[in-house]
């Protein structure tokens, strides 16, 4: 029970001026998966076969590798942002949506450098 | 977390019935959301067999009735009954509307009729609007201006202008938009919630307004303005088919051409 003004509670501590970057971007890689993820789907499916020597030699063009990168820095910048507003949206409780938040963030660039190092490592690495 | 389930003291339990008498002509079932703050009880749910063919074809025709002849304690607000006042807004059958506009024949034998979901109630139908109207006052909705108006008569609009806000005006603040809104549910303590934003909008859009920038200055937050996700549930129950699911994409088109 608060005997704050209703105004000033709506009010709260005034707009952060921030959300413009986060709902552009989001549309940014967004628009950017579509061609990626069809380019990433069709590639894999028209491979003559999955061995490792038959994805790593297609890896080792340098088109794939980059397009690759793109795809999995993309996807991972992409959901950061999605499952950040989750947590907004569903966890109220101050510290615990600060600690979700951050947890988001670094397993985020984790997976994203995980990913691109996987890339480089078996586009560079040739044969196993 | 959010609650996703109603707090112990909020649950329904039980409820009365009353039969309709007998010879009734045309019996609707009216299945009633009760509570009562004075009593300590819980919320109920009470059954109304009532004759409608003795009423008027609108649901808040049949709401009237019941209060005038078997339950004078049943508690809702109404007032132009024409769907211009906003007064009788009310969650029907599942979705929110006005009950002075909703005709009970398109609604099947049963109605069941609860407030506007996820605001606290004050008693039976009556939801408690303070926050709702404090989010309206926020947005400032009225014309600002640093020229002094022409001394011999009215700012002026072109018909153009004038037709972009013509929509955007005719919101009658019934809240059925926002209390449709699961993000507003979620965070309507930070979220202005559509019926605000779509304010916002007709004035940031009024050609004789000059606070625009401030305006959208103000609006420029993850939570007041970006919680909005186009669920598009507003646009989907709004009594007086206006659209503020678009009114909220057009401000964050704005908050983006602004800084290109």
């Amino acid at each position: 029970m608060s005997l704050r003004s209703p105004l000033g509670q709506v009010l709260g501590h005034g707009a952060a001026k921030a959300g413009v970057h986060h709902w552009w971007v989001q549309r940014l890689t967004a628009v950017a998966l579509v061609p990626l993820a069809v380019w990433f789907v069709v590639s894999v499916l028209s491979l003559p076969t999955l061995s490792y020597p038959a994805v790593s030699a297609w890896m080792g063009e340098p088109w794939t590798a980059v397009l690759l990168m793109l795809f999995v820095l993309s996807a991972a910048w992409h959901s950061q942002l999605g499952v950040r507003v989750v947590i907004e949206d569903y966890v109220h409780a101050r510290g615990m949506r600060t600690v979700a938040l951050a947890l988001l963030t670094y397993l985020h660039v984790l997976a994203a450098a995980a990913g691109v190092f996987a890339i480089i490592k078996v586009a560079l690495g040739g044969a196993a | 977390m959010a609650e996703f389930r109603l707090p112990p003291n909020s649950r329904i339990r039980g409820g009365v019935t009353h039969r309709a008498p007998a010879g009734a002509q045309e019996v609707r079932t009216f299945r009633i959301y009760r509570f009562d703050p004075d009593s300590g009880e819980n919320p109920r749910v009470d059954t109304f067999e009532l004759d409608v063919s003795g009423c008027g074809p609108m649901v808040l025709d049949g709401l009237i009735s019941i209060k005038a002849s078997v339950d004078s304690s049943l508690t809702f607000r109404r007032s132009c009954r024409e769907g211009i006042c906003g007064s009788c807004a009310m969650n029907i059958n599942g979705i929110n509307r006005l009950a002075c506009t909703t005709s009970m024949h398109e609604l099947g034998r049963e109605i069941r009729i609860y407030p506007l979901p996820h605001m606290p109630v004050v008693k039976d139908l009556v939801p408690d609007l303070t926050q709702f109207y404090a989010q309206y006052a926020s947005v400032k909705p009225w014309l600002q201006t640093e020229t002094p108006p022409p001394p011999d008569r009215e700012r002026l609009q072109s018909k153009e202008e004038q037709e972009q806000i013509d929509r955007p005006a005719a919101c009658i603040l019934c809240a059925c938009c926002s209390t449709a809104c699961p993000s507003y549910w979620w965070n309507s303590d930070r979220y202005l919630g559509p019926a605000a934003l779509l304010a916002a909008y007709r004035w940031i859009i009024d050609s004789r307004d000059e606070a625009t920038g401030e305006r959208l200055d103000a609006l420029e937050d993850p939570f007041k303005l970006y919680r909005c996700h186009t669920i598009m549930n507003c646009t989907d129950v709004c009594p007086k088919d206006l659209n503020p699911a678009k009114a909220i994409a057009e401000i964050k088109k704005m908050l983006i051409e602004r800084q290109s």
